[in-house]
C-alpha cells in the first residue's frame, strides 16, 4: 500500500514533537481524575446508604464524551486551520505542487493527520469510558454511535479549518476564521432559533385573544432545520438518546417550541449525520479546489481569446442589424 | 526543449506577460535576465505550474505543459528563490520526502537521495536537520531535490542570491556540471557578470517581453558591433583625423592623446577596410578593436528608460 507522502512526513515530524504526548497526558490526567473522584463518591455512597447509584456511572459516560466533543471542536481546528496556510508560510507549499503529487494528497494527508490525532485521543479515553461497563447502562452499540457522531463533528471541523487554511494565507487568520466559523454554527443557528422562537411567542402574546392562538403554539419555524448543521446539537441528541430522557422533542420543545411532525425530526441524528458528513465533503472539496494553481490545463486558456473573438463577431453583428434597422 | 509562444498574464490591471515568446534548444544553460518587475518569475512560475497564464502556449520536450499537467511535472526541476525547509526533519528524510511525491519509494529512494547527496557534497550532512544547515547548504540541498526525479529541464529563480562568493562558485560549478550531464536549465539571475561565464544562451526581458535572446557569443557580437571603436595612432595623427572624418560609418570621434575612440556604424569588413585605408595613408596604428561589452552593458542599455538611454547616448558619444 502507498502511504500518502504528507502523512506520513506529518507523523514523522508530529512523532518527534512532546507536543502530542503533552496534550495526552493532560487529557487523560483529567478524565482519571473525575472518574476517581466519581468511583470514591460511588464508594462513600454504598458505605453510608448501602445503596448503588447507578446513574453516576452514566454521568462519567456523559462526561467523557462530553469533554471528547469539545476537545473536537476546539482542537481540530487548529490543527488543520493551519496545515496548508503553514506550508504556504513555510514556502514549502510551492515545492510540493511543483511535483507530481495530487493537491489532493496535500489536503487529505493533512487532514487525515489531524482525523489520527483526535483517534488517537479517542482510543486512549477508552479504558476510562469503559468503566461504564462495569455495571451497564450503555451498549457497545451505543459507544459505536458515539464514535461515529465524533467522527463526522471530526470532520466538519477538520473540513472548515482545511478549507479556511487553503482560502487564507496567513495561519493567526486562518485558525481565528474557523473558530468564528463554528462559533457561528454552533451558538448561531442556536441563538437563530431562540431569537425565532421569542419572536414568535411575542407575536403569539399579541394576539392572545384571537381564536388563532388557541390552536396554534409559538416556535422557531424553518430554522429549525439550521440546527441539523449543528454539531452540538447532534451529539446532544446522541447522548440525550443514550444516557438521557431517550427522545430529544422533549429538550427541542422547551428550547424552541412546538416541532414540525415529520420525518425530519422522526430521524434527526441520522439526516443531521449525513448533512454534517455532506458539508464536510464538500469543504475538503473546496480546499483542494483552492490549493490546485493550474486547473483543467490550458485548453480554457486557449480557447478564451477564441471565445471573446465569436462574442465581438456576434456584437459586430448585432450592431450593424441594428444599424440597417435605424437607416 | 522548450518553447513557448505568445505567453500573457495580467494581475489586475497590471501587465505582467506581454506576448511573451522563448526557445531553449536541448542542453543549454539559458540565463533569464530582466530588470525587477519585468515578468521573470512570473513566467517560470507558468513553466513549474504554478500560475495559469492568461493565453499562449508552452511546449516542454514535446509536453503541452496546457494539456498534460502531469507530464510536465515529470520534465521539470524547479529551485525557487527560497529555500522552503522543514523544521525537525533531517535532510535525508527531506529528500525522501520529496522522492516519496513523485512515486519514488524505498530502496529506490534512498538509493537515488544517496547520490544526489553526493553530487551536491552533503553526504555527510545526511543525519543533520535540515533547519540546522547553512543557507549555501540549503541551496544545494534545494537542488538536489529539485533533481529528485531526474527532470530534463531544471527551472532555477534567482538561485545565488543570498550566497558568499566561494558558495556561489561552488554553486555555479554544479550548474555546469549538470550542464555536462545533458540537462537544459533555465537560471534567473540578477548577477549578470556570473551569467556571462556560466550561460551558453541568454535572453532578456523587458515589460514582460523577450527584448533580447541568442546565444553568448551572438549577443556580444551584436552588441560589440555598437560598441565604439578604439584605435591607437603611434605617428601622423592629423593625417588619420582627415580621413576618419571624411569616412561615412564614422558617426562621433574624441581624441585623448594618441587613442581615437569612434562611433563606427559598420560589419566587420568596413572596420578591416577603415584599418587598410590608415595603414595605406601611412598612419602607424598600434591598436585597432572594438570596445568589448559586457552583459552589464548590455543589460542596462536595453532596459534603460527613454531618459537613461538618452545618458548613456551622451556618454558613449562623449567618450566618457
Amino acid at each position: 500500500m502507498k502511504w500518502n507522502p504528507v502523512y506520513k512526513r506529518e507523523l514523522m515530524v508530529s512523532s518527534r514533537s512532546i507536543r502530542m504526548a503533552v496534550i495526552l497526558l493532560l487529557f487523560n490526567g483529567i478524565l482519571a481524575i473525575v472518574a476517581l473522584f466519581n468511583l470514591f463518591s460511588v464508594v462513600e455512597q454504598v458505605k453510608l446508604t448501602a445503596e448503588i447509584q447507578y446513574s453516576r456511572f452514566l454521568e462519567l459516560y456523559t462526561f467523557v464524551s462530553f469533554i471528547e466533543f469539545i476537545m473536537l471542536l476546539f482542537i481540530m481546528p487548529a490543527l488543520t486551520a493551519s496545515s496548508v496556510s503553514g506550508e504556504r508560510e513555510k514556502q514549502t507549499l510551492e515545492l510540493m505542487l511543483t511535483t507530481t503529487m495530487d493537491p489532493r494528497e496535500i489536503v487529505l494527508g493533512k487532514l487525515w493527520f489531524a482525523l489520527t490525532t483526535m483517534l488517537l485521543l479517542a482510543v486512549s479515553a477508552l479504558p476510562i469510558q469503559s468503566l461504564v461497563f462495569v455495571y451497564g447502562g450503555v451498549t457497545v452499540a451505543d459507544l459505536a454511535m458515539l464514535f461515529i457522531c465524533h467522527g463526522v463533528v471530526a470532520a466538519l471541523t477538520g473540513g472548515i479549518g482545511m478549507f479556511c487554511s487553503s482560502l487564507l494565507k496567513r495561519s493567526t487568520l486562518s485558525t481565528v476564521c474557523a473558530y468564528v466559523v463554528i462559533v457561528l454554527l454552533v451558538a448561531g443557528t442556536y441563538a437563530a432559533n431562540v431569537f425565532a422562537f421569542r419572536m414568535d411567542m411575542n407575536e403569539l402574546n399579541a394576539y392572545v385573544y384571537t381564536a388563532n392562538s388557541a390552536v396554534r403554539r409559538a416556535s422557531s419555524g424553518g430554522f429549525i432545520y439550521l440546527l441539523l448543521l449543528n454539531p452540538a446539537i447532534t451529539f446532544y441528541a446522541v447522548i440525550t438518546r443514550q444516557a438521557g430522557s431517550g427522545d430529544i422533542r422533549v429538550p427541542f420543545e422547551q428550547w424552541f417550541g412546538a416541532l414540525p411532525d415529520n420525518a425530519v425530526i422522526d430521524h434527526w441524528i441520522l439526516i443531521s449525520l449525513g448533512l454534517q458528513l455532506l458539508a464536510a465533503v464538500l469543504l475538503i472539496a473546496a480546499a483542494v479546489y483552492t490549493v490546485t494553481p493550474v486547473r483543467g490545463g490550458g485548453k480554457r486558456v486557449q480557447e478564451e481569446p477564441e471565445k471573446s473573438r465569436q462574442n465581438a463577431r456576434k456584437l459586430r453583428v448585432k450592431i450593424a442589424r441594428f444599424h440597417a434597422f435605424r437607416a | 526543449m522548450l518553447e513557448i509562444r505568445n505567453l500573457r498574464k495580467h494581475y489586475g490591471n497590471f501587465q505582467a506577460l506581454n506576448g511573451l515568446d522563448l526557445e531553449i534548444p536541448e542542453g543549454e544553460l539559458f540565463g533569464f535576465v530582466g530588470p525587477n518587475g519585468a515578468g521573470k518569475t512570473t513566467t517560470l512560475k507558468i513553466i513549474a505550474s504554478l500560475l495559469l497564464a492568461d493565453s499562449g502556449s508552452i511546449l516542454i520536450d514535446g509536453v503541452n505543459a496546457m494539456k498534460d499537467n502531469r507530464g510536465l511535472k515529470e520534465k521539470i526541476g524547479y529551485v525557487p528563490d527560497f529555500f522552503g525547509v522543514y523544521d525537525n526533519l533531517k535532510v535525508s528524510e527531506y529528500m525522501e520526502f520529496f522522492a516519496s511525491c513523485y512515486g519514488i519509494e524505498g530502496r529506490q529512494a534512498r538509493t537515488r537521495c544517496t547520490e544526489l547527496l553526493e553530487q551536491v557534497k552533503l553526504e555527510d550532512r545526511a543525519d543533520f536537520f535540515v533547519d540546522g544547515l547553512s543557507r549555501g547548504m540549503k541551496q544545494r540541498l534545494c537542488l538536489a531535490r529539485a533533481l529528485i526525479h531526474d527532470p530534463r529541464l531544471l527551472i532555477l529563480d534567482e538561485p545565488a542570491s543570498g550566497l558568499d562568493p566561494r558558495t556561489r562558485m561552488e554553486f555555479t560549478a554544479m550548474l555546469k556540471e549538470l550542464r555536462e550531464q545533458g540537462k537544459t536549465l533555465i537560471v534567473s539571475s540578477h548577477i549578470l557578470s556570473e551569467l556571462s561565464e556560466l550561460c551558453t544562451s541568454i535572453g532578456i526581458i523587458e515589460q514582460g517581453r523577450m527584448v533580447l535572446q541568442g546565444s553568448m557569443e551572438q549577443i556580444f557580437e551584436q552588441v560589440n558591433s555598437s560598441n565604439p571603436l578604439l584605435i591607437s595612432v603611434f605617428s601622423n595623427m592629423e593625417q588619420a583625423l582627415a580621413i576618419l572624418k571624411s569616412h561615412p560609418c564614422v558617426q562621433t570621434i574624441s581624441v585623448k592623446k594618441d587613442e581615437i575612440k569612434l562611433g563606427f556604424l559598420g560589419d566587420r569588413q568596413d572596420e578591416a577596410m577603415l584599418l587598410q585605408q590608415l595603414i595605406d595613408a601611412d598612419v602607424m596604428v598600434s591598436g585597432f578593436m572594438r570596445e568589448k561589452g559586457s552583459l552589464e552593458s548590455i543589460f542596462m542599455q536595453i532596459t534603460a528608460h527613454e531618459g537613461e538611454k538618452a545618458v548613456l547616448k551622451h556618454e558613449m558619444e562623449s567618450g566618457l
